[in-house]
């Protein structure tokens, strides 16, 4: 057990550093909306993780939950509405349009969701766009006592609540029969798992967590130029890169995902411009081909090969993993 | 009652020593063949023994991962399914497999889509009505809407369209009633009367398999259990075990 | 009334570019069950190819028609020897297509940012000397840009269909959809055809997108939105179903024209999204689903 207790303590030891650095330094402004940004695509990718990793259902429109949510976020805080108020509402209406696209898509194969996410993506950065012509934002007694300190422990605390609920959810007899359902389908059905049941839970997960990112956005950002940006594509791709490189279906993989993407951006934005978009797209694409289970999940793949060649291992090496990739 | 078979013959195929395994679950071992021209034999086994898993060996479909496949002298385990039916051997695979939504006339033409076929095609489109008299009669009718017989008759008349050396025939009569099965081992003599086809042949049905056969393998477990002339095959020790699980032939 | 006439053969015109945008995603599905979310990129790029000719050197987009088809063709080459056959080593087809799914993903990333680093976010159409001429049809006035656009989708249909079913090429490739082991049994070189059929399908794509050009604009984020139609279109015709593309991309145009008629033009994609759900509901198989049609 003492690999978990070294998990642990890993994890104890970042959240310290995360939690007191930033009390007794200034780390400026750039870093800190660097650190906010990290944990936004941290839920965020936790949110597809909980769908396209843990459930094996491609969505390519999470973009359409985060983006509902930073809309509803800033008009209810606009209007007058408490922050947390208003993020609830966010996350609660990223779940209820879940339902509503879920409910006639998840019954049928894996494209037709694949399809139907998209669809509800783009048809809602139509409307949107259409609707709001001109720019988007908070009066100004907002940004007059704008303050990164409490976004940055909102995040904090939501990213480690993010990361907490894909861990309870994995463990769960809702995480198991994801885990069979992913592995096959028809055999989960035909054991009596209710298939589409599940399906739907862990799309409403996953949609509360992108609404809670879409929430938490709303709450950093306070004007937009082009509001129909909120529901740009590229949300998803940032969210699927990273659950892809770090490890869909892993817990910690989206985590790690996430902070390669941010770091290599800050990287190489100022570098390549443009291009690296160009870059991240064909390393996704060489993950998917040549490294399928991510970084955490080769790590994985690596300590049970370890284990498994050790002589008292025996049985238990052989056994499939929970909630891990197959 | 193993009969040593006369090495100095034209063996069209030989198996040597193959092992093959699926995914990680090892189904064949040290399996050895051999098959002359013109001859038919048949694999007998009980289900799951490792028929349908030898057949797919030697067609292209599992590579295995220890011993060769010659066929005329040549090793042909590493090539592509259609590669070897280029070489000269034709699968009717078990199911019969057909293309359901596609005519009579335009599954044999499929049959016949190595470069060599598709130039004599005309002929052997031909000759296979000749064998199968019914499928001219149908050419247009789709092939999902077949009988049980017409179908393994059609799944035959695709493998032939290839012009190959060696037929394999998995499960020959799976589905079929007893006569139609009858008249199926009768079209299989008859392909094969004129020496030029030879044929392997899986079969469920013992007594069919070695009365159609002349000589004929016993696999059990992913073992070649037994081997020999078709008639004396018929009442050996081997085949009570294979099929009864009696004796101490086991794995 | 003359305004109902109009919509509807507006939708007719519109309907036909619908289907010829879908077939090229239609048959790498069906044939392969591969979902290619480039398919999108492949149409806009089609169209900047048409784009740039017709800059460059003058060429009448129509004309540059089969220049296109070849660069496509050679793209879609490529597409398929190096993002979709590395997956056919998984054996189930919902894995497969799972995979294909993120794959092409990736791809149209890289794809559409690769052009608009080319060719800058900005929209391009081609305006030549024939682009706003109509014809009168039945009341109604109809571009001949838009009417040229569908003799083309029924072209390439028909040209299609003869080359599923006359060609041996085109029995191979309805052979390796029905049962690719078959196939493959039969002595058909299944991988080869399915690099085949990849070409042919990027270079229905690049037909499209000149058609585009020349009729709307194109840009660089605009894939997605065609993708979208050519799914909702496979939706309607029925998965693997590819003669039914031209009457179901016909039957989408339709609907959406008529639907200008209540709601405004702007909010055509949410329609589609609307159709498309609907028809998930009512008839998944698609509404050209005969008792006869085996489910797959």
């Amino acid at each position: 057990m003492t690999d978990s207790r070294k998990r642990a303590s890993l994890c104890a030891a970042v959240l310290a550093v995360l939690v007191f650095v930033p009390l007794v330094s200034d780390l400026g402004s750039r870093v800190m909306n660097l650190m906010v940004t990290l944990f936004i695509y941290i839920i965020l990718a936790e949110g597809w993780n909980v769908i396209g990793g843990y459930t094996g259902q491609v969505n390519l429109g999470i973009v359409a939950f985060f983006g509902v949510s930073t809309m509803v976020t800033h008009f209810l805080w606009k209007a007058g509405l408490p922050i947390f108020v208003a993020i609830s509402s966010g996350t609660l209406s990223a779940v209820v349009l879940a339902v509503l696209i879920g409910l006639p898509t998840l019954r049928l194969r894996g494209m037709y969701f694949a399809v139907g996410t998209i669809a509800l993506a783009q048809a809602s950065q139509t409307i949107v766009a259409n609707v709001f012509t001109r720019q988007v934002s908070m009066p100004g007694s907002f940004s007059a006592n704008y303050s990164l300190s409490p976004r940055y422990y909102l995040g904090l605390i939501l990213a480690c609540a993010s990361v907490g609920v894909v861990h309870v959810v994995a463990r769960s007899k809702v995480g198991l029969a994801l885990a069979a359902l992913r592995d096959d389908e028809g055999a989960a059905r035909v054991t009596g798992v209710r298939v589409f049941r599940y399906k739907v839970t862990a799309l409403m997960i996953s949609a509360a967590l992108a609404g809670l990112a879409g929430g938490l956005y709303g709450y950093v950002r306070l004007s937009f130029w082009q509001v129909a940006s909120v529901f740009s594509p590229s949300w998803t791709f940032d969210a699927v890169l990273s659950v892809v490189v770090g490890g869909a279906g892993t817990l910690f993989g989206p985590v790690v995902g996430s902070v390669f993407l941010v770091v290599l951006s800050e990287l190489f934005a100022n570098t390549l411009g443009q291009a690296h978009l160009i870059v991240f797209g064909f390393v996704f694409i060489l993950v998917v081909l040549f490294l399928p289970q991510g970084l955490m999940g080769g790590a994985d793949l690596l300590r049970r090969r370890k284990m498994s060649s050790r002589p008292e291992a025996g049985i238990e090496a052989q056994a499939p993993p929970i909630g891990g990739r197959p | 009652m193993l009969t040593p078979i006369n090495c100095r013959r034209n063996n069209v195929l030989e198996v040597n020593h193959i092992d093959v395994f699926h995914d990680d679950l090892q189904a064949l071992w040290d399996v050895s063949m051999t098959i002359a021209a013109g001859e038919i034999v048949s694999l007998v086994g009980s289900n799951g023994a490792g028929k349908s898993t030898l057949m797919q060996a030697i067609c292209g479909v599992s590579k295995p991962r220890a011993g060769s496949i010659l066929f005329d002298g040549a090793r042909i385990d590493r090539l592509a399914p259609h590669r070897v039916v280029e070489k000269g051997i034709c699968m009717v695979p078990e199911g019969r497999r057909l293309f359901p939504r596609m005519s009579i006339l335009e599954n044999l033409e499929v049959g016949a889509s190595v470069k060599t076929a598709r130039k004599t095609r005309r002929e052997t489109l031909d000759w296979v009505y000749e064998v199968f008299p019914v499928l001219k009669a149908r050419s247009g009718q789709r092939a999902g809407t077949l009988s049980g017989g017409e179908q393994q008759m059609l799944a035959i008349g695709r493998a032939l369209m290839s012009r190959p050396r060696l037929l394999l025939i998995d499960e020959m009569s799976l589905g079929l009633s007893p006569v139609a099965a009858q008249s199926i081992a009768g079209v299989v003599r008859e392909v094969n009367a004129p020496r030029m086809l030879t044929i392997l042949l899986v079969e469920q049905d013992v007594q069919l398999a070695l009365t159609l056969a002349q000589r004929g393998y016993v696999i059990e477990n992913g073992r070649i259990v037994g081997m020999g002339p078709a008639a004396a095959l018929l009442c050996s020790e081997e085949i009570k075990e294979a099929y009864l699980g009696m004796g101490s032939a086991q794995r | 009334m003359s305004a109902v006439i109009q919509a509807l053969l507006i939708g007719i015109v519109v309907g036909a570019l619908y289907s010829l945008v879908a077939l090229g995603f239609g048959l790498i599905m069906g044939v392969m069950r591969f979902v290619n979310i480039a398919h999108g990129s492949f149409i806009i790029i089609g169209g900047y190819i048409a784009y740039w000719l017709f800059t460059l050197w003058g060429i009448d987009p129509y004309l540059s028609i089969p220049a296109v088809m070849v660069c496509m063709f050679v793209m879609g080459l490529l597409l398929y020897r190096l993002a979709l056959a590395p997956l056919l080593k998984y054996p189930r087809a919902e894995m497969r297509m799972d995979k294909s799914l993120l794959i092409t993903f990736g791809v149209t990333w890289v794809l559409d940012n690769a052009v608009t680093l080319v060719w800058t976010p900005d929209t391009r159409s081609v305006i030549t000397p024939y682009s706003g001429s109509t014809i009168g049809i039945f009341g109604a006035r109809l571009g001949l840009v838009g009417l040229t656009g569908l003799v083309i989708a029924v072209l390439i249909t028909v040209f299609l269909h003869l080359l599923l079913t006359r060609t041996y090429f085109g029995k191979h490739v309805r052979a390796a959809t029905e049962d690719s082991g078959a196939a493959s049994l039969s002595g058909v070189n299944v991988q080869r055809t399915y690099l085949i059929s990849c070409g042919i399908a990027a270079a229905l794509g690049g037909v499209a997108g000149v058609v585009i050009v020349s009729s709307y604009s194109v840009a660089p984020s605009g894939g997605l939105n065609w993708l979208l139609i050519a799914m909702v279109v496979i939706v309607l015709a029925g998965e693997g179903n590819i003669t039914a593309i031209l009457p179901a991309g016909l039957i989408l145009g339709v609907l959406q024209s008529m639907s200008t008629l209540v709601v405004s033009p702007a909010y055509q994609q949410p329609i589609s999204l609307i159709v498309f759900i609907l028809v998930l509901l009512l008839r998944p198989n698609g509404l050209f689903a005969h008792g006869g049609m085996d489910d797959r």
